[in-house]
């Protein structure tokens, strides 16, 4: 009687247990990382009875998770990949959406500058047409410059990202390490610590979310986390921190780095492999980069190329053309780390060729043996002893006693965008004329002309003096025609050949010396038929400067001579695009392995209410009959009693 | 296979918001009327629009600065016509005052009348466009091109030519310098010009001067000998090194031919009276009125002032036809340039409306689709919303 009196009671005890365990499991249907705990019943053990063994009742041998530990393992491979591709896409869209405002784009303002500098070339010697063409270079300059600070926004964005990262990675990696400590300490006195496994998992999956992590657990209950290439982050009950670090080369930089034993740092971002972190990374290196190394590229090109054309040319005040555009100059930052010993290594950087250059940065080293030169864009690397590179439109030297690793970073257009700038001021300083005239003397009888006059260059400009060609049949000799120079400085000098009767066609004459003059002459002159080359003065009506500077809009001038200055950005604009299109997809796939890695973890760890409802309808319906199994012993045990008190 | 409830919440949730992503996108599209909203809807058609509207605003001021060349071009075409008109007026006069009714005051008045078209030529020779510009100055757009100074006409443009940029690769001038339509012209008959003695007495006056392929370009003197009167007229021709080119009997009428050039005379030379044939030089067209002018008002009282008269009026005739010639040339090139202009109008307009079309081939929504596309998404938002709601309701615990 006693006995079965036990056997109720431990099935009324164990039966409110797993009852207990299916509340907590409805109680917990909503909470994140939560696994379905199981209660196992298992029999007590058995009393021998004489020649049989007779039961003594239940109990909850143990509660324990609906737990798949590849399941969980996959789940956070793919939370660490989609923490990467999302952190890579808002990063993406957000510069996407601002590249792609059209009102904030560079396309109108090149057009409504080069349509300003025609409509110069229509009415050269208008003032107002001059103003206009300042006011569309200075709205170009600002349109740069702010688009070019828009950018940087993002790279500013990034650091904070890697700030915040580095932080919530901190803290996750110092809550794991005490929930390791309590976890060894419950697992030392038995049982499965259920709530505290979830806790951990959940926060190793946060942490995966934020950066790639090897987790590996030990005997003692404990996991071990690392990150990158092997770093540890927690170790049994004790975290390491990763820090914020500034880029010894790159200003303004954010990177992940890991104190080192000596106090220095040692800089991972290269080997993080996941997650937010990584994402971020990418994004910086592979669409952030580019983007405003392009921008850059094509204020560079325009500052030099419309400066340059536009040296050639001449003002209103009978001036050659000033610099248009602020000039600017490439940058070459020495790395922090650089040796101190002097004299310290210094490295140059000068653009030869403004069409050639490559939309990059370059990371110059040297090795203790030789210089190296790594292009950032794709990789490439590129070697000299004595530091000497000339590449992609540059030039580059280096000067002083270099140590082995000590290092520069060249950035020949990056940034550039910022610094674009208006130099002219005044409207009447806008260089629409050409700086020489040609004429012809009012008495030339022959039917010669003089045409296609254009200058290349600034040397010998302004013209000192008058240069005077004259028509002398015998000017190389007896029967050998050609024009007498004079006042040619420079040039081929003292005599011209040139045949009127096979060249009447067209002959085109260069004097270096005098700007690059570069001329036709054609027809039949007579002897002593003259045309003088002049310097230009007043021309108010000469657009001939205007004419090549507006041209300048079609041609291909960027991107070694294949790109214009708007086929350049919109370039720009189309690569940022796929960036961002080819991490929408990414995102969208990764998101759908997610939702089955979620899945596959729900179908083993996950609750289900009906499930839970089901299981409260059997025990409610145990725990009744181990209810009634106590009303009948206590029948039995009245039974008894009646019969006995008699 | 269990499903958690967690998971069933979160698959109708992820249905129902993934409907309206693509709901919210497809008003977006609809809303603007494109198909790209940002770059990575379709990255090389983004760039493409972007190349697209360059090639559309570079064709549109293509366009403007066509327009801008019309005006200038008639602005010129209207000066050279009132130029040709003077001219006409001034060679009427000049037909008119060679005629030997005409007495020496008539004269005078058509002098009077040559003089004030000699202005009027001048002021069109100065026309302005609608910026104050003066057409034919060449570069020196501000500065007056043509001014009187002691009688003579001074130019201070210069030779430069303004051109547009009417097309890709279409330059057109707009304008002519004034040395060019005004002084580069040729005198006589443009390859050699006769001038007489203003001292010959007789009444020898030039017919006709030309050339042939054999000309001997130089300057050459034809003096006429006739060394007791009733005797024969002689006439020797010798070159700028007083070299004898050529001598004869002169007879009236008939041609006095040397290296290459012929020459007709009428009346009776005297003896001594020469005539200068030299290699036509360039003279502008108000020197040459001037010289007209001179003669006009020259006293003309003796059978040789009369016979001189006729060979200067002669000379003049042939120097404004002459003029008229280049006005006519430019003319033409004014012409051509405008139907240059036209072409390229038309050639920059069709341009303009391909690439329109092709910015909205890029760009543009395809509405009816657009349309067809919302009504099937909200039809599954509704869809997904409905099961989310019948699937949530559908709980155990609601007969426990």
């Amino acid at each position: 009687m006693a006995n079965l009196l036990g056997i109720a009671s431990s099935g009324l005890g164990a039966i409110q247990q797993a009852l207990t365990t299916t509340g907590h499991n409805i109680a917990n249907v909503n909470t994140e990382g939560y696994s379905r705990q199981i209660a196992d019943f298992s029999t007590l053990p058995s009393q021998r009875v004489g020649d049989s063994y007779a039961g003594s009742g239940v109990e909850i041998g143990a509660v324990r998770r609906g737990y798949d530990s590849f399941v969980v393992e996959e789940l956070r491979t793919r939370g660490s990949k989609l923490g990467m591709a999302s952190a890579f896409e808002s990063l993406a869209s957000g510069l996407d959406s601002l590249v792609g405002d059209s009102d904030n784009g560079l396309a109108s303002a090149l057009e409504g500058f080069f349509n300003a500098v025609q409509d110069v070339a229509s009415d050269p010697g208008s003032i107002s047409a001059r103003q206009i063409v300042l006011s569309e270079a200075k709205i170009l300059t600002d349109r740069f410059t702010q688009l070019n600070e828009n950018l940087q926004g993002f790279e500013r964005d990034a650091n904070n990202r890697i700030d915040s990262a580095v932080g919530e990675i901190n803290g996750l990696a110092a809550n794991i390490a005490e929930l390791n400590a309590d976890i060894t300490l419950a697992l030392g006195g038995g049982g499965e610590p259920n709530d505290l496994l979830d806790q951990r998992d959940a926060l190793l999956m946060q942490l995966s979310s934020k950066v790639g992590i090897i987790s590996l657990e030990q005997t003692d209950g404990a996991v071990n986390v690392f990150v990158g290439k092997g770093q540890q982050l927690v170790v049994g009950g004790e975290a390491r921190q990763l820090e914020v670090v500034n880029n010894p080369v790159y200003p303004n930089r954010l990177e992940v780095g890991v104190s080192q034993p000596g106090g220095t740092t040692q800089i991972i971002s290269q080997q993080i492999s996941g997650g937010e972190l990584q994402g971020v990374l990418d994004f910086r290196s592979r669409v952030l980069d580019p983007a405003i190394s392009e921008l850059g590229r094509v204020a560079v090109a325009m500052t030099d190329l419309v400066n340059a054309q536009h040296h050639l040319g001449m003002d209103l005040n009978g001036q050659l053309g000033g610099d248009f555009f602020s000039a600017l100059s490439p940058a070459v930052i020495a790395s922090a780390n650089n040796s101190t010993t002097v004299p310290v290594a210094t490295a140059s950087l000068t653009i030869d060729n403004t069409s050639d250059l490559e939309a990059t940065d370059y990371l110059l080293m040297y090795d203790g043996a030789q210089w190296g030169l790594t292009r950032t864009s794709d990789g490439a690397f590129f070697s000299d002893p004595a530091g000497n590179f000339a590449l992609d439109g540059l030039t580059v030297s280096v000067g002083g006693t270099p140590a082995a690793g000590d290092g520069f970073l060249l950035r020949p257009v990056y940034g550039a965008a910022g610094q674009f700038g208006l130099e002219l001021t005044a409207p009447d300083q806008f260089a629409a004329a050409a700086p020489v005239v040609s004429s012809q003397a009012l008495t030339n009888s022959g039917s010669a002309s003089m045409s296609a006059l254009s200058v290349s260059s600034t040397a010998g400009l302004p013209l000192a003096g008058n240069i005077t060609l004259s028509f002398n049949p015998d000017a190389l000799g007896v029967g050998v025609p050609g024009f007498d120079v004079v006042g040619g400085p420079g040039g081929p000098g003292g005599t011209i050949a040139f045949d009127p009767a096979t060249e009447s066609g067209g002959k085109t004459f260069t004097f270096a010396g005098s700007g690059g003059l570069s001329f036709t002459l054609s027809g039949i002159p007579d002897t002593g038929d003259v045309f003088t080359l002049s310097a230009n003065a007043g021309a108010p009506g000469d657009n001939r400067n205007a004419l090549l500077l507006g041209a300048m809009q079609s041609q291909s001038l960027v991107d070694g001579s294949t790109a214009t200055f708007g086929e350049a950005y919109s370039g720009m604009i189309g690569g940022v695009g796929v960036a961002t299109r080819q991490a929408q997809a990414n995102l969208q796939a990764e998101d759908s392995l997610m939702n089955n890695a979620v899945a596959a973890r729900e179908r083993v760890s996950g609750v289900n209410l009906e499930q839970e409802a089901a299981e409260l309808v059997r025990l409610q319906q145990a725990y009744q009959a181990a209810a009634q199994l106590v009303a009948i012993a206590d029948t039995l045990f009245q039974t008894l009693l009646g019969a006995t008190q008699r | 296979m269990t499903i958690s409830t967690a998971q069933i919440f979160r698959q109708g949730i992820n249905a129902i918001l993934s409907q309206q992503e693509g709901l919210s996108r497809t008003q977006a599209e609809i809303a603007s009327g494109k198909r790209i909203q940002t770059p990575s809807d379709d990255p090389s058609g983004a760039a493409k629009i972007l190349d697209i509207e360059e090639q559309i605003a570079t064709a549109e001021q293509h366009l403007r600065n066509g327009e801008f060349a019309l005006t200038e071009l008639y602005l010129e075409e209207g000066a050279m016509t009132g130029a040709q008109n003077v001219l006409q007026r001034v060679r009427e006069l000049m037909i008119q005052a060679n005629n030997d009714s005409q007495s020496e005051s008539t004269r005078q008045g058509i002098a009077t009348e040559v003089r004030a078209l000699r202005d009027e030529l001048l002021a069109l020779a100065n026309t302005r466009n609608a910026s104050g510009d003066y057409l034919f100055a060449g570069f020196q757009t501000d500065s007056l091109p043509f001014s009187i100074n002691g009688g003579n006409v001074v130019y201070h443009g210069d030779q430069g030519q303004r051109r547009i940029q009417a097309g890709p690769s279409s330059l057109v001038p707009i304008n002519d310098s004034g040395i060019d339509v005004f002084q580069l012209i040729k005198n006589g008959n443009g390859t050699l010009s006769v001038d007489n003695a203003s001292s010959n007495t007789g009444s020898g006056i030039v017919q006709s001067l030309s050339q042939d392929n054999s000309l001997v370009s130089d300057t050459y003197s034809l003096n006429f000998i006739q060394l007791t009167p009733g005797d024969p007229v002689t006439y020797e021709v010798r070159d700028s090194s007083a070299a004898l080119v050529s001598s004869g009997s002169y007879v009236s009428g008939e041609s006095i031919d040397f290296n290459g050039a012929v020459l007709v005379l009428n009346g009776v030379p005297a003896n001594g009276d020469s005539f200068t044939v030299s290699p036509s030089v360039n003279q502008d067209v108000f020197a040459t009125l001037n010289n007209i002018i001179t003669a006009l008002e020259a006293p003309s009282t003796e059978l040789a002032d009369n016979a001189n008269f006729h060979n200067d009026m002669a000379e003049g005739l042939n120097d404004i036809d002459q003029a008229l010639d280049n006005f006519l040339r430019i003319r033409s090139n004014i012409g051509s340039r405008l139907n240059n202009l036209d072409r390229q109008a038309e050639v920059n307009e069709n341009f303009l409306l391909r690439m329109q079309e092709a910015a909205s081939q890029v760009q543009d929504l395809d509405y009816a689709e657009a349309i067809s596309r919302l009504s099937a998404q909200s039809i599954s938002l509704e869809a997904a919303q409905k099961v989310f709601i019948e699937v949530q309701g559908l709980s155990l615990f609601n007969y426990l």
